[in-house]
């Protein structure tokens, strides 16, 4: 299968502060490529390379077989984009504003763009400035998919969006895939692109760390988890559970870590009456030591 | 108007635009309408009174004439102020307003190309002074009766108003290189100012001070109004000096803008 993104090598450097350290990435032609990482690992700079805002240092970056910088205008045609925080001019309508940059790009149907505001339930007549972060970043959305483009580019796409609308962004993600599109999204929070990744890329201080599937990635995704019982449970019925760590019981509460899959831990607690069980958003942070255990793990052995 | 950058610049302008020219062609015009009440003798004997070399540094010269009158007024130095003030407030916003806004990602994200860009704003610059400078000839053309100087002609206040505008056109195009060149608002206003008054200063001195010659030479305001358009008509020769001075700011501030980065 062609590769849509490839970069090898990717370095920027901004001054003595180092954006990207040697960047190697490939996404593959018709799939969503989740881009996860802390803030400050270095998405927003690999984005803004691919998309020629700015100039590497060193290495090199092609987008859909083509060099961004050389191929210009021709290549941003075939893409789409969104940032995290979508800045327009406030005193114009969301219509004016999508049919000013469908002109740009050539001309986009006027129903495409009805039919996605509809969905996201956006009303195109009001003012860029009146617009909620949210509703503005409804906006965006339309801007980076009306012309149906080849590749998205999507940095921290839902930030801002209600759960609602979150469920639209990844259903529009969905639609695209099956439609051949290749979808590039960064995120910092795994959840974000949990429902709609193929593979993830794990990005920490400027370089890849980890490429995989995603199911190999929850696999080993550590999640916090509380559960509270009706009556004192004893600590020694939850011992030996494969992926439970750090079990501390507490009278009613039971407090440990997860690894991987839940069965073993919640048929352990059915024997008791279970009140609530709480499980947190797996922590990128703590998913990347693991990983980072492992690296150096295997360069030690 | 959503065709393209240029036109849009423009249309997303509109109200400002709007307010820019009100305000300079009411200056203007309040100025110029005082004519009649300096046209007597008493009032010309005040004026010799004053140290020449003062009212040569105001631009102020044979002001009883309708001519002398409004080239020290209207078009000697409130006039270009503000079309050179409307011109670095243009010119700053284009390119480096707009990325510290962070509004450039979305244009540059598009099928634009930086030149593009730079281009299609030198347009809209150019279009939205010379709007201006016409609203102001058309009111000075207005009130040329009532003021009292007809005599000017229309042709000589239409050439007066067009250089007006190339003045405006070429601070604004400092303004944008500069902004272009360096994304920083401060540093493009802190050069137009810097320019703009050696300039001024240069140019109205050099009489006084033979050493200045040079820097009138080379002065925008030597373009703008040493062949006196309003007395000569329009100076093409003049003209196309400012233009061309502007096109090429603007190309070398396009150059570094293609090679930087684009701030986020």
């Amino acid at each position: 299968m062609p590769s849509v993104i490839e970069t090898e090598r990717l370095t920027k450097r901004y001054g003595k502060r180092r954006g990207l350290d040697g960047l190697d990435l490939e996404v593959r032609e018709g799939e969503v490529f989740g881009f996860l990482g802390p803030n400050g690992a270095g998405k927003t700079t690999t984005i803004r390379l691919l998309l020629d805002l700015i100039r590497p240092t060193s290495g090199s970056a092609r987008v859909l077989g083509q060099d961004p910088r050389a191929a210009g205008r021709a290549l941003r045609r075939r893409l789409g984009y969104l940032a995290g925080d979508f800045v327009v001019e406030g005193n114009q309508s969301a219509q004016e504003l999508l049919t000013f940059l469908g002109n740009l790009r050539g001309g986009v149907a006027g129903q495409r763009v009805d039919r996605l505001a509809d969905r996201l339930d956006l009303d195109l007549r009001t003012r860029i400035r009146s617009l909620s972060k949210g509703n503005r970043q409804k906006v965006g959305l339309i801007q980076a998919f009306m012309h149906e483009p080849e590749l998205l580019i999507l940095d921290e796409p839902s930030s801002g969006l209600d759960p609602l609308v979150q469920q639209t962004f990844l259903e529009l993600v969905r639609e695209a895939r099956a439609n051949g599109q290749t979808v590039f999204m960064s995120s910092h929070v795994l959840s974000e692109v949990e429902q709609s990744a193929d593979r993830v890329g794990i990005v920490r201080e400027g370089r890849m760390i980890a490429v995989e599937g995603f199911e190999q990635l929850r696999a080993r995704a550590v999640r916090r988890v509380e559960i509270r019982f009706d009556e004192p449970v004893p600590a020694v019925a939850f011992t030996n559970l494969s992926g439970v760590t750090d079990i501390r019981v507490d009278g009613t509460v039971l407090r440990c870590l997860m690894t991987g899959r839940a069965d073993e831990l919640v048929k352990a607690a059915a024997r008791y009456p279970v009140a609530t069980i709480l499980a947190e958003e797996p922590d990128l942070e703590e998913l990347f030591f693991t990983l980072y255990r492992g690296e150096e793990a295997s360069d030690a052995a | 108007m959503l065709r393209n950058v240029f036109l849009k610049t423009l249309w997303d302008m509109r109200r400002a635009l709007l307010g820019w020219a009100i305000g300079i062609t009411a200056v203007g015009v309040l100025y110029a309408a005082f004519y009649p009440a300096i046209r007597t003798p008493e009032y010309e004997e005040m004026m010799e009174s004053f140290a020449p070399e003062i009212m040569e540094a105001l631009g102020f010269t044979a002001i009883t004439t309708p001519v002398g009158y409004l080239g020290s007024t209207t078009f000697g130095l409130l006039g270009p102020i503000l079309i050179i003030i409307f011109g670095t407030w243009f010119g700053t916003k284009a390119v480096a307003g707009d990325e510290d806004a962070g509004k450039l990602d979305v244009l540059l994200t598009h099928p634009v190309s930086r030149w593009q860009l730079v281009a299609e704003r030198l347009g809209s610059l150019v279009v939205a002074a010379t709007l201006i400078c016409i609203a102001l000839f058309g009111a000075l053309l207005g009130i040329s009766g009532f003021a009292e100087f007809t005599e000017v002609g229309v042709a000589n206040l239409l050439a007066a108003s067009i250089h007006l505008a190339a003045l405006g056109i070429l601070f604004g195009g400092l303004a944008l290189a500069v902004g272009a060149a360096t994304a920083s608002r401060a540093t493009a206003v802190a050069v137009v100012a810097i320019v703009g008054i050696v300039a001024y200063f240069g140019n109205t001195m050099a009489s006084r001070i033979p050493e200045l010659g040079v820097l009138r030479d080379i002065s925008p305001f030597h373009f703008y109004s040493g062949g006196s358009p309003l007395a000569n008509g329009l100076q093409a020769a003049d003209l196309a000096v400012l233009l061309l001075t502007s096109v090429l700011l603007v190309v070398g501030g396009g150059l570094v803008f293609n090679r930087r980065d684009v701030a986020v």
